[in-house]
């Protein structure tokens, strides 16, 4: 059962994030995922560059569901990690405003760098 | 002892709230996690020992916050009901100091009483006005609240010295409630601190 969670101020007052936490957002962005799942789309995606912990993802999934960015979806069992049934977690649409604003954010940032020549034109 | 019941031992280092809420979580993500590790144990277990570490501080300084906010809601309740009671106080020596009047209006009360009645009534209306001040809480409003309540202290002090005979009780709520106003209004407290999600 879906936990109703309240919304904290607005998406801009959320801003910015914490590179992990834009992380998580960045993962829950596909659809929900449980904890494992988070952590492993995140280390994929970057490569290994980013290693979300354990006590970083809760301790930043807590903050996200308190804040209302993110809320719990169903708890059931994933097949290809045995019988223990997991939390899934979800971004709701709070929580999607706040991510396409942070990615905004971060758009105008590589922009201006690469205004000022400090990365070429093409992507990195 | 295996490796999942040293990690749980690790989880004893964050909050008990926290805990209770994502332990079990946590230790089927460790579960996960240790079965297909890319690295030595020894890497492995100084990742966790480190992401347990600076996670569980942050954790604890959310708590901090969070009593300090709780703290300063309690003090705010407690402002709120001093005010009223302020204002009741305050009305109620207003009243007496009517009806004393009264009774001065009809010669039964000598040139020092009067002065004492007075400058009792004064004192009431400042205790109404500090009550009222603590009731708004504003910033503005506790400037106002202050000042009534010193007024309120000088002037009982000032009847004191002109009424040597002034009831023990009498002393006691003007001298000890506009005291214990301003020890209360002026006690450090905890400021509100905003979170993000960040």
């Amino acid at each position: 059962m879906a936990k109703k969670q309240r919304t904290a101020g607005t998406p801009e007052s959320q801003l910015p994030l914490a590179p992990a936490t834009f992380q998580i957002l960045l993962a829950l962005a596909d659809g929900e995922r449980h904890g494992y799942a988070i952590m492993k789309e995140v280390t994929s995606r970057t490569k290994g560059a980013v290693r979300v912990g354990p006590g970083t993802l809760y301790g930043a999934l807590k903050r996200l569901l308190e804040s209302g960015v993110v809320e719990e979806g169903s708890e059931r069992t994933d097949p290809e990690l045995g019988d223990d049934r997991r939390r899934y977690y979800r971004l709701t649409k709070f929580g999607l405003r706040v991510a396409r604003l942070e990615a905004r954010r971060l758009d105008a940032m590589v922009r201006a760098a690469r205004q000022k020549k400090l990365i070429g034109t093409a992507p990195a | 002892m295996s490796a999942e019941r040293m990690y749980r031992l690790l989880l004893r280092i964050y909050p008990a709230d926290f805990r209770s809420e994502y332990g079990r979580e946590m230790t089927l993500l460790f579960r996960d996690e240790y079965r297909t590790r890319d690295t030595n144990a020894i890497a492995f277990w100084v990742s966790m020992v480190w992401d347990a570490a600076h996670s569980a501080i942050s954790m604890w300084v959310d708590v901090w916050l969070a009593r300090g906010k709780e703290y300063t809601r309690t003090l705010e309740i407690i402002m709120k009901l001093a005010g009223t009671l302020a204002v009741l106080v305050g009305v109620f020596g207003a009243v007496n100091a009517l009806a004393e009047a009264v009774a001065a209006m009809r010669g039964t009360l000598g040139s020092a009483h009067i002065v004492a009645v007075a400058l009792g009534g004064a004192a009431g209306v400042l205790l109404i006005t500090a009550g009222t001040a603590l009731l708004r809480g504003t910033p503005s409003a506790r400037y106002t609240a202050t000042i009534a309540l010193i007024a309120s202290l000088v002037i009982i002090l000032i009847a004191r010295l002109t009424h040597p005979w002034m009831s023990s009780l009498s002393q006691l709520i003007g001298i000890g409630m506009p005291l214990a106003l301003l020890v209360a209004l002026h006690w450090p407290r905890g400021h509100d601190h905003s979170t993000s999600a960040a």
